[in-house]
This record gives C-alpha cells, sequence and structure tokens, in this order.
C-alpha cells in the first residue's frame, strides 16, 4: 500500500471521538414524541400500493376506450400494438414500482428515481421514432391540441388518484415524487391516446402526445415543490 | 475519551424490535430506541454542521420527522436505512436552505473549508487530521456517503437504500471520494515535508 493510501486508511479507521447529544436536548425530543405517543398501523404492504396503481393504469385505459373508441389501435399494425403498448405497459410499471418504493424510506433502487424518469421518456421516444415517421398533417395544430386535451382529461384524474395513494406513505423528496408520479399520470393520458388517436405521423405523436407526459411530469413537479413534507395522513390509531 | 464507532455490530435487532414498541406507543421502547439511535444521528448532522446547537435541532427535526412517518417503517426490514434516508432527508433540506440564504457566515457552516484547513496543528507533520477536517473539501454526496460509512457504520447495501441509489452508485461515489481524499492528503504538503516521493 502506498504511502498515501496508508495514510487515509490510517485517518479513515481512526478512532473517532465520541460525540453525543446534550442530555436536555434527548430529553426534550423524548418529551415531544412521548406527548404525542399513540399505537399507528403500520402501512400495508407495497405490493398493495403497486397493485392499486396498476389497477389504475389499466381501469383508465378501459374508460378511455369505451368513451373515446379504439381507432388508433385499429390503425396500427400487429408488431406495432405489440410495441407500443408493451413499452407503455412496461414504462408504467416501471415508475408505479418507482413510486411505490419512494413512499417507504429505505428501499431498494434498482434504479435512482431520477435516472429512472429520463429511461422511460428516452425509451418511449426512441419507440416512437424507430416505429413512425412523420407525414404531411394539414390541420397539425387543431388535431394536436385536441389530443393535448383529451391525453391530460385523462391525466388529471389518473394524477389525482396516484396521491391519494401516495400520501399514504412517506414523500421523502416531495418533488421528486410529484415529477414520477406526473410522469406515470401522463404516461396513462398517452396510452389512451395511442388506443383512440389514428393519426400516426411521428411529429404528431411526439409533440402533442407525448406533450401529455411533460405536461403531466411538470405539473407534479409544481405541485410537488409546494407540497408539506410528509403526508397528512398516516398516524391513525390502532382499532 | 474515544470509542471505536463500530455500528456494524450494533444491535440492530434490538433497534428494530424497539421500532415496533414504538409502533405500538410502547414509551419505554420509545426512550431506549431514541437513545440508541440518536448518537449514531448526531454524529451524521455534526459532520455537516459547524456547531452543536445546529446539529442538536437537525436531530430534532429528524426525530419529528421520524415520529411523523413511523408508520412507514415495515417490521423485518432493517432498521437502518429507514433511518438514515429519513435523516438525509433533513440534512439535504438544511443544506439547501443554508446555500439559498448564501451568508458569509453560513457558508463557513457547510463545510466548504479550503484544503489548507487541514494543515496538521502545531506545525507537526506527523499528525493527520479528524475525519471531519479530512471529508470537508467534499463535495456534500461524497461527505455524506463516507459519513455513513465511517462513522454510522452502515454498509454499502445500507448506504445505497438510505440514499435511494444503488449499491454500485454508492461504491463509485466512495471511489472518487478517496481518490479525491489521497490527493488532497498529498497537496497539504504532509508526504512532500517527509521527503516522500507522491
Amino acid at each position: 500500500m502506498c504511502e498515501r493510501c496508508g495514510r487515509l486508511v490510517r485517518v479513515l479507521q481512526g478512532r473517532q471521538p465520541v460525540e453525543t447529544p446534550s442530555a436536555q436536548r434527548l430529553r426534550q425530543i423524548e418529551s415531544a414524541l412521548l406527548r404525542d405517543l399513540k399505537p399507528v398501523q403500520p402501512i400495508l404492504p407495497g405490493y398493495v400500493f403497486l397493485a392499486l396503481l396498476s389497477a389504475l393504469f389499466v381501469a383508465t385505459v378501459a374508460i378511455g376506450s369505451l368513451l373515446l373508441g379504439v381507432a388508433g389501435w385499429s390503425a396500427l399494425s400487429a408488431g406495432q400494438r405489440t410495441v407500443v403498448f408493451t413499452v407503455s405497459g412496461a414504462g408504467g410499471a416501471l415508475l408505479a414500482v418507482s413510486l411505490v418504493r419512494q413512499m417507504f424510506p429505505g428501499s431498494r433502487h434498482a434504479i435512482a428515481p431520477a435516472r429512472l424518469l429520463v429511461a422511460v421518456l428516452a425509451l418511449l421516444t426512441v419507440v416512437e421514432v424507430a416505429l413512425f415517421r412523420s407525414q404531411r398533417e394539414l390541420a397539425f395544430v387543431s388535431d394536436g391540441l385536441m389530443c393535448l386535451r383529451i391525453g391530460v382529461s385523462y391525466a388529471i384524474p389518473a394524477g389525482f388518484v396516484s396521491w391519494l395513494v401516495l400520501r399514504r406513505g412517506a414523500m421523502l423528496s416531495p418533488k421528486l415524487t410529484g415529477a414520477t408520479a406526473g410522469t406515470f399520470a401522463g404516461l396513462i393520458g398517452v396510452t389512451v391516446l395511442e388506443v383512440y388517436c389514428p393519426n400516426l405521423n411521428l411529429f404528431h405523436i411526439l409533440v402533442w402526445h407525448f406533450g401529455v407526459i411533460v405536461l403531466s411530469a411538470l405539473a407534479g413537479l409544481i405541485i410537488g415543490s409546494g407540497a408539506p413534507w410528509s403526508p397528512r395522513a398516516g398516524t391513525e390509531p390502532i382499532r | 475519551m474515544t470509542l471505536d464507532l463500530d455500528l456494524s455490530e450494533s444491535p440492530s435487532a434490538t433497534a428494530e424490535q424497539l421500532m415496533i414498541g414504538y409502533q405500538r406507543a410502547d414509551p419505554a421502547a420509545t426512550s431506549e430506541l431514541i437513545e440508541l439511535l440518536s448518537p449514531g444521528l448526531y454524529r451524521f448532522f455534526a459532520s455537516q454542521m459547524g456547531n452543536r446547537t445546529d446539529a442538536e435541532d437537525m436531530l430534532q427535526d429528524a426525530w419529528l420527522r421520524i415520529h411523523r412517518v413511523r408508520h412507514t417503517y415495515r417490521p423485518g426490514d432493517p432498521l437502518l436505512p429507514w433511518v438514515y434516508a429519513i435523516a438525509r432527508r433533513v440534512r439535504v433540506d438544511n443544506f439547501r436552505h443554508r446555500q439559498r440564504l448564501a451568508s458569509h457566515e453560513i457558508s463557513d457552516k457547510i463545510g466548504c473549508r479550503p484544503p489548507a484547513a487541514m494543515a496538521v496543528p502545531n506545525g507537526e507533520t506527523d499528525e493527520l487530521p479528524s475525519f471531519d477536517e479530512l471529508v470537508a473539501p467534499l463535495p456534500e454526496s461524497q461527505r455524506e456517503v463516507l459519513t455513513m460509512l465511517k462513522v454510522n457504520g452502515l454498509s454499502l447495501e445500507e448506504v445505497a437504500r438510505a440514499t435511494s441509489s444503488t449499491t454500485g452508485a454508492v461504491k463509485q461515489k466512495v471511489h472518487r471520494a478517496y481518490e479525491r481524499l489521497r490527493n488532497v492528503l498529498h497537496s497539504s504538503g504532509q508526504l512532500v515535508r517527509k521527503g516522500v516521493a507522491p
């Protein structure tokens, strides 16, 4: 071991002075907690919340299909359907898992949540670029705004229900959780559009469909920025 | 008086049982849990703050947050990652708050001391810097990871869980921190004064 490494090791493994908080402060902390001490029901297991979010995804897309029709689904080839909906489903599942893990402090993350957001968005973009081509579109803006409105109108309630689920946990990073939840809700809105909208123009999809995800993610981030550190729910007494 | 802080041998099973007692509103378990975890948490905050009062304020803030979200601890899961994930959030929030304030007095307290701060006291060339002096020049994210590993005794896996990261990312952070510390120790002139080639 070189001298530099040896000195570093000696410092890192050296005896550290023990610093402890003052007895007075510990008593204050103890007193505050004991004053408010009530039994709490441990939160339900993560798979329950994962099931709820998954059901939200499927139910919203199903409702959208029933109300709006399936013209988009019909316009896709079998191969395109397989890829588009597999990727959307997989993206939704990964985001849902990340959200649930963010509810439980100290959870394992296979991919850091912020990186997962970027990865899901990047994957969706790559898939769309690979599957679709740019086409002439006469009413690019008006058609696009209609899709944007529809997508957002499904993303908003999905985001609200997601928030009802997430508030049961501990949102240590409200901004990150808000952005993740917004992206999740936006993806639900986009999936509804993929079933409904027969427009396969790549730019229409990238601008107006993905615009739903961008708007939702931003909304989630802004709402998360203003949210209190932790949700109000959670300290119900044991019945 | 100094003691080895080897929390890897800590009675984590006891801590988890105490945590369950805390969830069940057992006052004795609650008090014992506070006594057990507070020194490590305090040390975690003290490595960021320059004074006892601020570190104790953060300790108190951490306990209030732990209290609010105690229902999210799942019995059977390791306790330390859960606790330190919350503590880390307190530390990050405090760090960002102080950066926003950005006063001269506060910028000294966030540990951005130049390498010269590690100069050996009394000019003796063979005295090593303390851990806090050593890690002071590191970026906050590297400093917190090293503190959790070396002072609080968490494992790599536990640090990864506490920081919502992966074991690989933590290893990388630690590796970069060690590289930086080796360079800083060298450039502090201690080796040069001893006539040892870099």
